[in-house]
């Protein structure tokens, strides 16, 4: 059996647009948002990026969670929902309530035991483990440090002490829920909770490649039949309140470093590139349905999935294997998962980060496999890079494309490091077929075709 | 900052458990019993103990939630916290 795979709704929360008609208009008008990174996380460590994308605030009470449950979910679990819910909202998938104090809903057009979960991230619930371990070390440390500053009288020593302790910064309570919170898998599970869907159920680990490789399992879950229709997407939050996680990618050199330049700072393709731009996170969740299925509930159909494949580099745990090999050999898996030949494909939606190894790879690739003509942009360069939510936010993007014929501009590409048709002006582009890949450390390589629905 | 009255640590209660159990406040008296009344489950004794604690301003030590069985063990609790507290 090999149903035909279908998209039918989509939600997303960005750092320019918190649902897909804001983020669609922001990335055609090749919107971005850069901060300077918060000024006390220098009292923490020195950093050669000092730039980031932060994530806006979201209400998550518009999607009914309540104050008390936003406490006891991570952000990771929250941005799930919220795009789960914009989701199902635009395939017309109408949420009912089933348990007011659970605060979860049931949706009766579906088969529960027939709909499945399938989100990525790249760490989970880490914002969530890192706050409960600056309570566990910090608490009773802090009370001892008061005390010995009450003892000090107006020793000179004591303002210095004052400011070590105001900035051990800490919540006031150890999380009850640290574990359910902080563990990868809450990130799917928690939109099964919320909306009652009792099919399989995933959260997938990949880096970079996340969000790509979930939507890619659950488009074969669908496509084989084991499931009528599927959650698939991805989702990330690298918030910490000492940029503990920056830092780790700091020190590897991997993010955009022209601080005095902010705005043009994150340049992926382009021959003054630094690296990537730290993203706070967001994510993206796309509803996928067989077409038989779509087509019995009367559902719109927003575009075609036809080919997924994943390949590892087996070669380096942070550094791409420069030659490309399994990113080649990735996409020939997906023509061939599509019934396609590289000549089919419009449009690719670049990986894209902007670091020097990684758009070398990727363009030299590009070329190899697809010539000067097909279309490329970076959606990084405009939200940077939000590890496991990319793939899912750049499929999204991808999708959006081609039901579109138009994308965004590859932003700040002043010196194209390549020869290539990047997308250089928002216009009407012959769009039918495109993909979206991703690479992650650890050496995953991710790519799904996505085609226009005819 | 004067003590509260009986009165004013009920009514506060009385908020947060609405909003724990999602029930409606006139449902609530001293009498309801969180576990036979609002069918509490352990995570959800938990939670109440953490809203107590953001509500009233103090902390609750995890092993004092096996007395708090009833909305009138929470108002007595919380009175008597408020009682130890030095007043400023």
């Amino acid at each position: 059996m090999r149903n035909r795979v279908v998209i039918t709704g989509w939600g997303v929360i960005s750092a320019i647009g918190q649902n897909p008609d804001e983020f669609w208009k922001n990335c055609l008008g090749a919107k971005t948002r850069v901060e300077r990174i918060p000024e006390h996380w220098f009292y923490y460590g020195d950093f050669h990026s000092q730039i980031l994308s932060p994530l806006p605030a979201i209400d998550y009470s518009s999607y009914g969670i309540g104050r008390i449950e936003e406490k006891q979910l991570d952000t990771t679990s929250l941005i799930a929902i919220a795009c789960s819910f914009q989701a199902l909202d635009s395939a017309g998938l109408k949420c009912t309530t089933l348990d007011r104090k659970r605060n979860t809903y049931f949706i009766s057009s579906i088969d529960k035991d027939r709909t499945g979960v399938f989100i990525g991230t790249g760490i989970g619930g880490l914002s969530t483990f890192a706050s409960c371990y600056s309570y566990q070390v910090l608490l009773r440390q802090k009370e001892k440090l008061v005390r010995a500053i009450g003892q000090l009288g107006d020793h000179p020593v004591q303002e210095t002490l004052k400011q070590v302790h105001d900035r051990m910064l800490h919540p006031r309570r150890f999380n009850p829920f640290a574990v359910a919170m902080t563990m990868p898998n809450a990130c799917s599970a928690n939109v099964g909770i919320k909306f009652n869907l009792c099919g399989s159920n995933n959260s997938y680990s990949a880096a970079c490649a996340s969000g790509t490789v979930a939507i890619g399992y659950g488009f074969k879950a669908v496509r084989a039949g084991e499931l009528d229709a599927a959650l698939v997407g991805g989702v990330e939050c690298l918030r910490d309140d000492y940029g503990a996680v920056f830092t780790g990618f700091d020190a590897v050199r991997a993010l955009a470093t022209d601080n005095d330049n902010p705005d043009k700072a994150n340049r992926p393709f382009d021959k003054d590139r630094t690296g990537f731009l730290f993203s706070e996170g967001g994510g993206a969740v796309l509803v996928i349905e067989s077409l038989e299925h779509a087509q019995k509930r009367g559902a719109r159909i927003y575009g075609e999935i036809i080919g997924y494949s994943q390949t590892c580099d087996g070669f380096n745990i942070m550094m791409m294997e420069g030659g490309g090999t399994q990113i080649t050999r990735m996409l020939q898996l997906a023509f061939a998962d599509a019934g396609i030949s590289a000549g089919e494909i419009d449009y690719i939606n670049a990986h894209g980060t902007g670091t020097r190894l990684n758009d070398e790879t990727e363009t030299a690739v590009i070329e190899q496999v697809f010539g000067k003509n097909v279309l490329i942009n970076s959606t990084k360069s405009l939200i940077g890079h939000t590890l496991g939510a990319s793939g899912a936010i750049e499929a999204l993007v991808t999708a959006l494309s081609i039901l579109h014929k138009t994308t965004h501009v590859c932003r700040n590409l002043d010196h194209p490091m390549k020869d290539l048709n990047f997308v250089t002006k928002v216009a009407s582009y012959p769009i039918r077929t495109g993909l979206s890949q991703s690479f992650g450390f650890g050496g995953h390589d991710a790519v799904i075709i996505l085609r226009e629905y005819r | 900052m004067a003590q509260m009255t009986q009165d004013e640590v009920f009514a506060k209660v009385r908020r947060v458990v609405a909003e724990v159990f999602k029930v409606e406040e006139s449902r609530i008296s001293l009498e309801t019993k969180f576990i036979d009344d609002l069918k509490a489950e352990s995570l959800d004794i938990i939670t109440l103990l953490m809203e107590f604690e953001e509500a009233f301003d103090k902390t609750i030590p995890d092993e004092d939630a096996e007395k708090l069985l009833s909305v009138q063990d929470a108002v007595n609790y919380v009175i008597a916290l408020e009682e130890n507290t030095p007043q400023v």
